[in-house]
């Protein structure tokens, strides 16, 4: 097919604005699917990715779809819609000319979306806005136009009103695809160059690449090689997702699909890597992509029913297929055997765990999630901390540098003034308030990710009745006056414990965990302090009383199998604690450093 | 019923001769003269004539005239069920006596020439405090007995007391307050020559109560009657508890039992070890060894480290005890003694 009649795009939405039922609309009027093999939402692969209602890696499905006599190929990618996967949708947009807007009329222009689509204008794709749900009685499509035409400059006049439910205005907006966005470029005739934008395994037929051709032409049986890692292979097989996988002998420039070719591990492939010809090579990769960044970690040891090696195995199976998550072997003083993970966000951290349970009935125990910090040491040398066990001793390190992000929320004007004062407990710098009608307001702030990352989204949700949105984006690592806090109990310093605060909050902080941790460590035959110290000086304390009486009074021959099971049962609550020192700490405690409460 | 008693007690006599009998149950002495005499002639058969031979008796029930036909049929040791010297207790206890007749009856056990006396007493009343509680257990030691059970206050589910304390119509003592009680316990009847040899009893010298020891030394118990516990060769059982029933049984089978288990090496260890520890003497680490074929500290080796470091527990001449300190808190220790946590070889 010609390029000028391929058009590739994706669609940018937030939860629940209908990215997914807009695609299965657009697959029904192209009959790429029949009505027999229909499930809803055919995109959403993942078991999961259904439950939780969003999509967590991209895939591309092609359309033919013919206007005015003329047959076009529209190939849709599409783009996960959550805040940690930007890096995915970022890698989407690379591989198209074009993109949907699509939002809410019921909702309004969220900040999720606000960001992703600041990713398409950076890398120079052509928006079209697209109002869904006109049709339900709380829409107000004209007020969400003008949102649109106000943050992302798509004028209100060229906005598409649609219903993808009911399928009203989609052909409208199939035409506007194929007249509006720009066909891709005809390279056909340089030398071959294709960007995989994304890859999956199978268990069968191995690594499966998703390609999109920006040069030259990929055919079946051709040699090939992956211009970063140097590795050669032979095609085996390339073809369309139509959407199932659909083998094709040749495939030229501007389409998408995908290509096998017996790799074996996903690791063989970097995402971003360019394909091109083994006898005749392009002369340069196409530009690809930043690796994905990781920014929130914790350990994952293994539970009662668990052991080390199939916790390993586990995380081996996950990783297979998500390039993003990453493991270390980790040893704990206070818990063992385990691993560190790394995740691109905290939603990625819960998928991973669901997914962990889910797929593979495993039990671990977990420590709180931790941002990753920069280190400059006095010789000079910056070192990443994924962990604040991790932290060199105090008279080595010269600062402490920490993450920021660009934070966008997106609320109601009502809630303006709680939210503001949240931020403002939270470190946060307000940059922007922008309007975006009378009622609805934008605030832009430079962040600390710590402060965010754990429970903030929540907090900001309540405080505005569920409203609030909120993304952000990664700025960079600058210094701040940061302090380790580390809990003794029982004397003995507990690395899964100790983290790392802005000495404003120090004290407070530390002093919330230990009362925290009375509450939820059992009492023992002694007396057992929790202190919190700060450089090696003790600033606070708690005591969790000994027992004094727990003795039962009568015990005869009849009662013996009774208390027998009674005492099993006190044993058993102490079965799965972690034993620290002569002291016995349940899961629980090691999450309580997330609890910011009061 | 008695006379199915007597079947079974006939039946079970077999198995081994029996070293003590202990007829309790609450109040065997409501039971009609005749019958009760039958009973207990039955069981006077069956014992040597030295053996212990204890019957739990109320103050109220006490008779100068029963006490000295029980001496003369062979009963040798009267366990009264005092509970409390204080009016406002008993009462709150449900006893329908007050404190002179417990003091009676001792002195009535004394004339039928009992000469081994226990009292029951009850300590962590939610009325009570540690003034009252002395003021118990110096009239208990007044009246001279030779051993003496003092137990904390406990809320049995099923109990009225118990549903009343989750109604929160009374309070339980705080901790602290038992703690002192019991610490109070163990030094006035030391003072007065009471000897500490389990968690709850104290006797004079010469005076443990050698049924009870059976219990906790793990050694096998026949129970007979309706709902009572039995342990044989490592099988633990128990007589069905309805009346009714059970009699119907006796007279068709000669025998009551409805549930039984077999205990395995690890499940008799770990009880013998949990009964043993509650002794002030501990385990005989030897006879644990006889009586078990399980190394103590081989099965327990991790356990006793633990606690041995902690104060906790005691080695020594071959014993392995709780100490002082560990005895108001036993039950947070022996849970760990429940099961092995490492197998032994």
């Amino acid at each position: 097919m010609k390029t000028e009649h391929i058009r590739n795009f994706s669609i940018i939405a937030h939860i629940d604005h209908g990215k997914s039922t807009l695609a299965d609309r657009m697959l029904d009027i192209t009959h790429t699917v029949s009505e027999r093999d229909r499930k809803e939402q055919l995109l959403d692969d993942m078991e999961l990715e259904r439950e939780r209602g969003i999509t967590i890696k991209s895939s591309a499905v092609t359309m033919r779809y013919e206007f005015e006599g003329q047959e076009y190929m529209l190939n849709l990618i599409d783009t996960p819609g959550h805040v940690d996967f930007n890096y995915e949708v970022s890698r989407a947009l690379a591989a198209c000319e074009g993109a949907l807007l699509v939002v809410d009329a019921t909702q309004g222009v969220e900040a999720q979306t606000v960001a992703n689509t600041y990713l398409a204008v950076e890398s120079n794709t052509e928006l079209i806005g697209v109002v869904n749900k006109v049709d339900l009685p709380a829409a107000q499509p004209d007020v969400v136009a003008e949102e649109i035409e106000h943050i992302i400059g798509v004028r209100k006049e060229e906005c598409f009103y649609i219903s993808a439910k009911s399928g009203k205005g989609v052909e409208e907006l199939l035409r506007a695809i194929v007249l509006l966005l720009p066909p891709p470029e005809n390279l056909n005739d340089e030398p071959t160059a294709a960007l995989v934008f994304d890859s999956h395994c199978d268990a069968y037929r191995g690594v499966i690449c998703y390609v999109r051709v920006v040069a030259g032409s990929l055919r079946k049986g051709q040699k090939i090689r992956l211009m970063r890692s140097g590795r050669s292979y032979v095609i085996s097989e390339l073809g369309k997702f139509t959407p199932q996988m659909t083998p094709i002998e040749k495939m030229g420039a501007g389409e998408v699909g995908y290509v096998i070719a017996n790799i074996r591990n996903l690791s063989d492939v970097t995402i971003g890597d360019t394909i091109t010809d083994e006898a005749e090579p392009a002369k340069k990769p196409l530009p690809g992509y930043n690796p994905p960044m990781q920014m929130v970690f914790s350990d994952f040891y293994p539970g009662n029913n668990t052991e080390y090696d199939e916790l390993r195995s586990a995380f081996n199976k996950l990783a297979l297929n998500d390039a993003s998550f990453s493991f270390a072997p980790q040893n704990s003083p206070a818990l063992g055997f385990g691993f560190r993970c790394g995740f691109l966000g905290l939603l990625h951290m819960e998928i991973i765990q669901e997914r962990l349970e889910r797929e593979n009935q495993i039990d671990v125990v977990q420590t709180a999630p931790t941002v990753s910090y920069e280190v400059k040491t006095s010789d000079g040398q910056i070192e990443r901390i994924d962990s604040p066990s991790e932290m060199p001793d105090r008279s080595a390190i010269e600062e402490i540098r920490e993450p920021f992000v660009k934070l966008e929320i997106i609320t109601h004007a009502d809630s303006i003034g709680p939210i503001m004062k949240l931020a403002e407990d939270r470190r946060c710098n307000l940059l922007k308030t922008e309007y975006l009608s009378t009622i609805r307001v934008m605030l832009e702030y430079k962040a600390p990710l710590a402060e965010i990352v754990y429970d903030f989204f929540d907090l900001i949700k309540g405080a505005s009745r569920g409203y609030a949105t909120m993304d952000y984006e990664f700025l960079g690592f600058e210094p701040g006056n940061l302090v380790r806090i580390d809990i003794l109990i029982n004397s003995q310093p507990v690395d899964a414990l100790a983290l790392i605060v802005h000495r404003s909050k120090a004290e407070l902080r530390g002093r919330k965990l230990i009362k925290k941790l009375r509450q939820v460590i059992p009492r023992h035959q002694f007396e057992i302090p929790l202190q919190v110290a700060i450089g090696g000086k003790i600033i606070a304390r708690e005591t969790i009383r000994a027992y004094r009486k727990n003795v039962t009074a009568k015990l005869y021959g009849g009662d013996v199998t009774r208390k027998m099971k009674v005492l099993k049962k006190q044993r058993e609550g102490k079965k799965r604690m972690k034993n620290i020192g002569q002291v016995e700490v349940p899961q629980e405690a090691f999450m309580s450093i997330l609890d910011t409460s009061d | 019923m008695i006379r199915a008693i007597l079947i079974e007690l006939k039946q079970k006599s077999s198995y081994r001769p029996f070293a003590t009998a202990y007829l309790g149950g609450g109040s065997p002495a409501i039971l009609p003269r005749s019958l009760l005499f039958e009973l207990i002639d039955g069981i006077s058969a069956e014992i040597p004539a030295d053996a212990e031979f204890t019957i739990e008796v109320n103050p109220d029930q006490v008779k100068y005239e029963l006490l000295k036909d029980l001496r003369s049929l062979g009963v040798n040791r009267l366990s009264i069920g005092a509970q409390s010297f204080i009016d406002d207790e008993l009462k709150f206890l449900g006893r329908c006596y007050n404190a002179q007749t417990v003091e009676m009856a001792v002195n009535t056990a004394r004339k039928a020439q009992f000469e081994n006396i226990s009292l029951d007493l009850i300590y962590a009343i939610p009325q009570s405090n540690s003034a009252r509680w002395r003021e118990n257990l110096r009239k208990a030691i007044a009246l001279s007995p030779q051993h003496i059970s003092a137990y904390s206050l406990c809320y049995e589910p099923g109990t009225p007391l118990y549903a009343d304390l989750k109604k929160g119509n009374i309070r339980q003592a705080e901790e602290e307050t038992d703690r002192q009680m019991y610490e109070i316990t163990i030094d006035m009847l030391a003072r007065a020559g009471f000897e500490q040899y389990e968690i709850s009893n104290f006797a004079m010298s010469g005076f443990t109560c050698r049924h009870n020891l059976t219990y906790w030394l793990n050694e096998p118990y026949i129970g007979i009657g309706p709902a009572a516990h039995s342990c044989y060769r490592r099988v633990r059982s128990a007589n069905v508890s309805d009346i009714r029933q059970y009699i119907e049984k006796i007279r068709h089978d000669k025998n009551a039992c409805i549930e039984w288990s077999e205990l395995t090496d690890e499940q008799f260890a770990c009880e013998t070890a949990v009964l043993n520890l509650r002794l002030s003497d501990g385990i005989d680490v030897k006879r644990f060894k006889a009586l078990t074929g399980i190394d103590v500290s081989k099965a327990f080796g991790d356990v006793l480290k633990k606690y041995t470091s902690l104060g906790l527990i005691e080695e020594k001449q071959g014993r392995i005890a709780l100490t002082g300190a560990a005895m108001p808190i036993a039950d947070s220790i022996l849970c760990d003694f429940s099961s092995f946590y490492t197998e032994p070889d």
